[in-house]
């Protein structure tokens, strides 16, 4: 039997692929920064998952749990990777807590980190308590505080969405699209209305992206059940006029600027590189894309693999994903580190 | 400063007051002219529901903005500002003010439905201009026309008898409308009929203009259709907030 496979976060691309390791018999070794696994999902408290619907705690904690008690798995929490030397097959790398890892591959599942909405001053996050972010309505829901404003606790009469808040936009070096965050807005709108049947949600967007079969469920289940409302607009700035929020910008469909008053106003933060991806690319000796998330060549012959031969990555480490196709990805990576690991195994029994 | 290119914009937005001192300093007429802002300060989120409240504005929550409406109209190919897929979308947003800055042009829709077989999310836009005609007219932004005097007295008289008598609805709608009964177009189709017309059939009409005939147990159809008729009156009034008779 080769080493074990040395996973690297256990968000639902690591989980998805140590779980697949170790169903097919290999050790594996999952290390992840945090005190515990799951990921965003988890670690940010979101609330019922696109497009199943589930509570993220018990679809993602059920993974969590199915790794944890495997045992194949070993995971060590609280723990990075400071060093990783050696050639595929046979490399060492050291831990955080001094403990030395052989593994015969290693699966890169590090994800992303949410943009922090301070970077866009000029939609007042960080200046007007009622301007929240995605992640904080997920916690509103998921905690079952229920969704209020921040400044008094009041529930909100009007709410205005905001897409595409650190995504898609040159002025913050950042050119690509989130991918999930439209179809979590429409999602986290009807959850709104469900809560609260008097407040009105209304989601400003350049383009609606609710790709594929989100399409039904989200974009027009939103509209058609749950009457949110979707008006084309990017927003110029965010202000107050002493008792609410206003929302300026222009309705280009009716060519007129607006100035409206909202209650709340909700940020759909976008999925930045992974903070810790310099250090990544440095340690693990991978290169990263020009955006900054680990760089990954064409999938058709290579698909999860990096730069590097023996280490592979998946999930949001590589751009923005969906949960589904981040574990998606997992899997397949788990299948790449076996196929490396029994290789090097073979070349060396010839 | 005088403005320039005031066409460029909506006279209701140019302002001149005639005596105005602001902080002491006078800015009285023509010469200080001001320009009212022209972004929309709120919407109105009752609009769309009310205009779904009446009939042919159920689906207008469906539209999604393609446009295919505003194609296929056959008043659109004419009047290029008669714009169904516009108006459907400043009543769901709300901008009551936008909408009824075209209130002379919306009732125009000839009902041919061509936008009806175009839509792809079944919206019914014919509907929705139908409603929308009728939600102008309710709120008392289109003032009782003679052509609308007309519309009534014909309905009622049908509802009331199963039948019409031109006779009668001419008569009533010139009276109400306050025209005299001897139009000139009128007195010379009567002569024209009078004189081309086999007797039997002047004998017939003049007896229905005397006697008004019904519709043989109407009575029991004319009840039933006042009533819902009442009762949809009642539920649209509700929706709009007006009391039952309405904003004339
Ligand atoms: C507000 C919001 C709502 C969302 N809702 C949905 C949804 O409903 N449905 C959906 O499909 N997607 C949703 N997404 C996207 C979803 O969060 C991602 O698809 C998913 O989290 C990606 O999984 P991952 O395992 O690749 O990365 P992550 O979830 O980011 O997990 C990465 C893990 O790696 C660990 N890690 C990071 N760096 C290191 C390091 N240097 N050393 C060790 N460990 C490290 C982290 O602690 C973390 O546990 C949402 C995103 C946002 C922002
Ligand atoms: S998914 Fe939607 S909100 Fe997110 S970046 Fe793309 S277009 Fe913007
Ligand atoms: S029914 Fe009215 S709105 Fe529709 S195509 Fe005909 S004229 Fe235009
Ligand atoms: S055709 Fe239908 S969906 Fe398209 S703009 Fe007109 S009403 Fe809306």
């Amino acid at each position: 039997m080769s080493k074990p496979v040395l996973v690297v976060g256990g968000g639902p691309a690591g989980l998805s692929a140590a779980r697949a390791l170790a169903d097919a018999g290999q050790a594996v070794v999952l290390v992840d920064k945090e005190d515990r696994l799951g990921g965003a999902p988890i670690l940010s408290g979101y609330a019922k998952l696109v497009p199943s619907h589930e509570w993220a705690k018990d679809a993602i904690g059920g993974m969590v749990s199915g790794v944890e008690g495997h045992k194949m798995v070993t995971v060590k929490t609280g723990t990075k990777v400071d060093k990783f030397d050696g050639d595929p097959g046979n490399f060492v790398a050291t831990l955080s807590d001094g403990s030395k890892v052989e593994a015969s591959a290693t699966i890169l599942a590090t994800g992303f980190t949410h943009f922090d909405s301070v970077n866009k001053p000029e939609w007042g996050f960080g200046t007007y308590p009622d301007v929240v972010t995605t992640t904080q309505v997920e916690q509103m829901l998921s905690t079952g505080a229920g969704v209020k404003c921040p400044s008094d606790g009041r529930e909100p009469e009007r709410v205005a969405i905001l897409l595409c808040v650190g995504s898609r936009d040159r002025q913050i070096g950042r050119e690509w699209c989130s991918k999930i965050c439209c179809t979590v807005s429409a999602n986290l709108a009807m959850e709104i209305r469900e809560q609260l049947p008097n407040c009105n949600v209304y989601i400003y967007y350049m383009d609606i992206r609710t790709f594929g079969l989100y399409e039904g469920e989200y974009y027009w289940a939103s509209q058609e059940e749950h009457k949110v409302k979707y008006i084309k607009a990017r927003i110029a700035e965010v202000t107050s006029d002493g008792k609410r929020l206003l929302v300026k910008g222009e309705d280009t469909l009716v060519k007129r600027p607006i100035s409206i008053p909202f209650d709340m106003v909700v940020h759909a933060v976008g999925m930045d590189p992974n903070v810790d991806n310099m250090t990544l690319s440095a340690i693990f000796n991978v290169d990263l894309n020009k955006y900054g998330y680990i760089g990954k060549p064409s999938t058709y012959a290579h698909m999860s693999e990096t730069s590097r031969p023996g280490v592979f990555v998946a999930g949001a480490a590589t751009g923005p994903e969906t949960i589904d196709d981040s574990i998606a990805q997992g899997k397949a990576a788990a299948i790449a580190a076996l196929i490396s690991a029994s290789s090097t195994v073979r070349e060396a029994a010839e | 400063m005088p403005i320039h290119e005031k066409s460029l914009i909506r006279p209701e937005n140019l302002v001149e007051h005639e005596e105005l001192v602001i902080d002491g300093v006078d800015v009285s007429g023509h010469w200080s002219t001001f320009i009212e802002g022209r972004s929309v300060p709120d919407y109105n989120e009752q609009l769309q529901e009310e205009i779904a409240a009446i009939g042919g504005g159920e689906n207008i929550h469906r539209c999604w903005q393609c446009g295919s409406c505003t194609n296929a109209c056959t008043v659109n190919a004419i009047n290029p500002d008669f714009n169904p897929r516009f108006w459907i979308y400043l009543i769901r947003m709300g901008l009551e003010e936008e909408l009824v800055r075209d209130r002379d042009i919306i009732w125009q829709c000839v009902s041919c439905n061509k936008c009806t077989y175009a839509c792809p999310r079944d919206v019914n836009p014919e509907g929705v201009m139908k409603a929308t005609a009728h939600w102008l007219e309710l709120k008392g932004y289109t003032e009782m026309k003679p052509s609308m005097v007309f519309d009534e007295e014909f309905s009622l008289q049908v509802f009331n008898t199963g039948k019409i008598e031109e006779g009668k609805v001419l008569q009533k709608f010139f009276k109400r409308t306050n025209q005299p009964l001897t139009q000139p177009w009128l007195v010379h189709l009567i002569t024209g009929l009078v004189k081309r017309f086999p007797v039997f059939y002047l004998m017939k009409l003049g007896w229905g203009a005397v006697f008004h005939p019904r519709t043989r147990d109407w009575g029991r159809a004319r009840d039933a259709i006042n009533e819902y008729v009442e009762e949809r009156n009642a539920e649209i009034h509700k929706a709009l907030n007006l009391d039952a008779k309405g904003a004339d």
